[in-house]
């Protein structure tokens, strides 16, 4: 599987997205954007706690406990408003940028 | 704001949310197991993720707090010896900041300082620091920009049983109200009942006169005391808390209205011209800035000029400054002609500050060896922990931890000494007691930040080497060496000075002899005497003086020779602004203060528009050619008559002073003193002088001093900072010393083998010293080099100061150069005899 390397401002916009349906623990994050990503996207363990841990900070999204598939204690990432506003505009700020990464490769 | 807030909560309750994120950690590990992919280390994934939060750093601290801690409890010996080091370096320059923060920072123990304003006169061609009480009243009554005027004068006044005349304060009755002062005891003054002209004669004393004269006896309040003989109701006693924005310690707040009923015939109240005048303060109204209340004032004076052309001068205006410190009081009562004279107190304070930085320096540097030297013995300690995987960023943060630790501890403790030092020295010199020594936040901020400042300075350099592993940090220590020297060089050049200038001032003559002089000062002018009158008193008092057996020659002037009055005008001479100290005095001046006349003529009594001029004014403004017969600058009609010897009357210390002699013109009379030489010792004519001026009016109380005891007295400062830097330089001679002493022994240890060699090959022992000592005598001699060129570059600043002594005097920079050389050269000896004592088969089987 190769290895991608991901900007760390495009990790925090990633687990927003994932976020956007439901509350997720850390370690369905990382698998949701594995697979999502058609297994492209390989989500370090070493990333992604730092990762939440500041947006946590941020107040983009809360943790609560809640039980695991396996039956287990364990935290679930919630997005709150903020998070949500902070995705929109990220969203639309990446696309943009994406867009005129776009046009600057089709015509130069 | 909120992330802030969450960053706060992560801090607080960090256990909690660290167990939660190793929970959520784990619960990762055992999914990945499933799906047999291993997780990494846990515990440096959660290092990782924690430091998001961003409080590592304070952990970090925490840690490295901890271990300086234990570093330096167990070695005592070092810690102490840093600690003192850092406490007298610090706590020199804690007392002189306290000073500076008491006189200029604090702001005054009085209701609202920030709205108070003290005021003065100016106008192109004059200058005062006490306004007419008239022009005052006129302020006080037309003024819409301020709330209320204050107003204060100071008359010297007999009190019954009282040996010397006390100051009396005389205010407006709102004084006390305005400021907010509360009294000790019974009443202070208020506008109501004391403000009327008629109001019955009352007075309120001082804490200190009261415990002096009524030995704090609450039942002074209600009897009645004598002030120049006359009679007032004591009504309370002021607490010693309260400042009266006054230096000078009064005995006794009196209203300012009844000031004439005290001193008999005083025209203080109407009088426009020169009878002391008042000092004035204004409170602002809410929401008035000072410039308005000076723009106001400046259109009232205005006004005012209409009404009195002659008094008020030609585009008079009334500058403020900020009533509510300390240093608004020590403006005094100057007035002079052209500009005023600079603010004397920033340069004073520049200079000591200055010293008190290079003690600080020799600490630091000296501190700076000991840590160097530490770091040499903890090579091991640290190679270890390098190969353990310290970085060397964080292994200079640990180090410079323990320094800053200790410049902490120095910080304390240089608080504590610098409030010993500034207190003891407020006791010795009998400061009011409402300038508290105690340290305010300023200067507990100032002494933190000094001390952070001198770990950089101790701390930084040593810290570096020792990670670096350059075992020998020679040019360090030799820098280091070579500052001590020089901080110390200037510091004992500059005691040298002082003292010099002491031993001059104490031995030489200051132009004039002073030894058998009795000044007697009748204060004519307080009490209202006109010119004429006052030409008869003293036509009367001179005969009768005369008269007396011892006595030789009697003579007036109107600023006597030490004493407290001066006058003195801005010139211009070839482009320089020099201020010419004027005497006005009478013919017989010369002989009785056996000033000599080197050219020309005497003054002749009677006649005007003669002068004569000191010889350094003659030198200064006329170079080679013969003042006799040109006209002075000051006045077109004056011309030089006469030059008379340099005599620095005045301003005993400033070499640089000179003077002019003009006729006391018969307005002037009034505030003469009179001058006496006795053939034998003064103190026998003195009571026969005093009863017999006190016979020719008795409603007058002439004040008398001998002139030989205002000559000590204006010596007492010259003394005790003569003292203070001498103590100051032993203290930096013997911290350098200590130095030298560290780094030589130092060298001696490291070399050890190599001298074994050296007189295992047969060197004699004088080689062997020279080998040693080579490495020290560079930097020994750049210091001195330094210190030298920095002293001479700071005694400039002191020219004023130093009794005619040059600042570059020879025999104080070689007996300084002389003292410093002997201490240093003993300093390095003596562990260099460690090298002699080396025992060449031991020191090779050392290894």
């Amino acid at each position: 599987m190769p290895k991608t390397d991901m900007p760390s401002g495009a990790l925090v916009l990633l687990i927003l997205r994932v976020l956007r349906s439901g509350a997720l623990h850390g370690y369905a994050i990382a698998q949701r954007i594995h697979v999502l990503s058609s297994e492209v996207l390989h989500v370090e363990e070493g990333s992604l706690y730092p990762a939440l841990q500041k947006i946590l900070l941020k107040g983009w999204v809360t943790a609560e406990w809640g039980i695991s598939e396996t039956n287990r204690k364990v935290r679930f990432y919630r997005l709150t408003p903020a998070g949500r506003k902070q995705l929109e505009t990220e969203l639309s700020e990446y696309g943009r940028v994406n867009q005129a990464i776009q046009s600057v490769l089709r015509t130069a | 704001m909120n992330e802030l807030f969450r960053r706060l909560r992560y801090l607080l309750h960090r256990r909690r949310f660290d167990r939660e994120l190793a929970n959520d950690l784990e619960f990762h590990r055992e999914m990945a197991e499933r799906a047999s992919r291993p997780l990494g280390n846990a515990l440096q994934l959660r290092e990782q993720a924690r430091d998001a939060w961003g409080w590592t750093w304070i952990d970090r601290l925490c840690q490295d707090l901890r271990y300086a801690a234990r570093m330096l409890r167990k070695s005592p010996g070092f810690t102490a010896a840093a600690v003192l080091m850092l406490a007298l370096g610090i706590g020199v320059n804690v007392a002189v900041f306290g000073f500076f923060d008491l006189l200029v920072l604090r702001p005054l123990n009085v209701r609202d300082p920030a709205t108070l304003l003290r005021f003065h006169r100016r106008a192109p061609q004059n200058f005062a620091f006490a306004l007419p009480y008239p022009e005052m009243a006129f302020f006080g009554e037309h003024s819409r920009t301020l709330s209320a005027v204050l107003a204060l004068n100071t008359t010297k006044v007999a009190v019954e049983g009282e040996e010397k005349q006390v100051d009396a304060n005389f205010v407006t009755a709102n004084f006390f109200s305005e400021l907010g002062a509360t009294p000790r005891l019974g009443r202070l003054l208020d506008p109501v009942r004391d403000g009327a002209p008629d109001a019955a004669p009352v007075v309120v004393l001082d804490q200190g006169f009261w415990q002096r004269r009524f030995g704090g006896d609450p039942m002074a309040v209600g009897r009645t005391i004598r002030l120049n003989g006359k009679q007032a109701t004591v009504i309370g006693v002021a607490d010693s808390e309260f400042s009266g924005l006054s230096l000078n310690q009064s005995a006794s707040w009196a209203p300012l209205t009844q000031q004439p009923y005290f001193a008999a015939g005083s025209r203080l109240l109407t009088d426009f011209g020169d009878s002391g005048g008042v000092r004035m303060w204004g409170r602002l109204r809410p929401g008035v800035a000072p410039k308005a209340a000076e723009q106001e004032l400046q259109s009232l004076v205005a006004e005012l000029r209409k009404r009195h052309p002659g008094e008020i001068w030609e585009k008079e205006s009334l500058p403020s400054d900020p009533g509510g410190y300390a240093k608004s009081m020590m403006i005094g009562n100057r007035s002079g002609t052209g500009s005023e004279s600079q603010n004397e107190l920033y340069p004073v304070f520049a200079m000591v500050a200055t010293l008190g930085l290079l003690i600080l320096a020799v600490a630091c540097g000296n501190l700076g060896s000991l840590l160097l030297a530490r770091g040499v013995a903890r090579e091991r300690e640290i190679a270890i922990r390098v190969s353990v995987g310290a970085g060397k960023g964080r292994l200079i943060r640990q180090l410079f931890t323990e320094s800053l630790l200790l410049a902490l501890m120095g910080s304390l403790a240089g608080l504590a000494v610098g409030w010993a030092v500034l207190r003891s020295l407020m006791a010795l010199t009998a400061s009011p007691a409402w300038l508290n020594p105690t340290p305010d936040w300023r200067v507990a901020l100032f002494a933190l930040g000094i001390g952070f400042a001198s770990a950089i300075l101790f701390g930084l350099t040593p810290a570096m080497h020792s990670v670096r592993q350059r075992h020998r940090a020679t040019i360090a220590r030799q820098i280091l060496v070579g500052a001590q020297v020089a901080a110390s060089c200037v510091l004992l050049i500059v005691a040298a000075l002082l003292g010099r200038a002491l031993h001059h001032a104490l031995s030489s003559n200051p132009g004039f002899a002073y030894q058998q002089v009795i000044s007697i000062d009748p204060g004519l002018a307080g009490h209202g005497y006109s010119p004429a009158r006052a030409q008869a008193y003293m036509d009367t008092l001179r005969e009768r003086l005369c008269a007396l057996p011892g006595v030789e020659s009697v003579s007036l002037a109107v600023s006597p020779p030490l004493g407290r009055r001066a006058e003195i005008a801005g010139v211009d001479i070839d482009g320089r602004a020099v201020r010419v100290q004027i005497n006005r005095v009478d013919p017989q001046f010369f002989q009785t203060m056996k000033i000599p006349l080197l050219r020309g003529r005497n003054l002749i009594r009677g006649e005007a528009h003669a002068v004569i001029v000191s010889e350094s004014l003659a030198r200064g403004a006329f170079p080679g050619q013969n003042p006799l017969g040109k006209k002075f600058f000051m006045d077109e009609n004056d011309t030089i008559v006469g030059v008379a010897g340099s005599a620095r009357l005045v301003k005993l210390e400033d070499s640089d002073s000179v003077e002019i002699y003009l006729p006391i013109a018969s307005a002037e009379m009034p505030f003469a003193s009179v001058l006496v030489r006795t053939s034998a010792a003064p103190e026998d004519v003195a009571r026969s002088a005093a009863a017999t001026a006190r016979a020719v009016d008795p409603n007058t109380f002439p004040e008398m001093q001998l002139m030989k005891t205002e000559f000590r007295q204006k010596l007492r400062g010259a003394e005790s900072s003569a003292l203070a830097v001498s103590a100051l330089g032993a203290i930096a001679n013997l911290l350098a010393c200590l130095g030298i002493v560290g780094v030589v022994a130092y060298a001696v240890s490291q070399r050890t083998r190599e001298i074994g060699i050296r007189m295992a090959l047969g060197a004699r022992p004088a080689h062997i010293l020279a080998v040693v000592l080579r490495r020290f005598s560079r930097p020994v001699a750049a210091g001195l080099l330094v210190g030298v060129a920095g002293a001479a570059a700071l005694s400039g600043l002191m020219r004023g100061q130093l009794y005619g002594i040059g600042n570059l005097d020879a025999m104080a920079y070689a007996g300084a150069i002389g003292v410093f050389a002997i201490t240093a050269v003993g300093a390095a000896l003596w562990p260099a005899r460690r090298a002699l004592r080396v025992d060449p088969m031991r020191a090779l089987r050392h290894e």
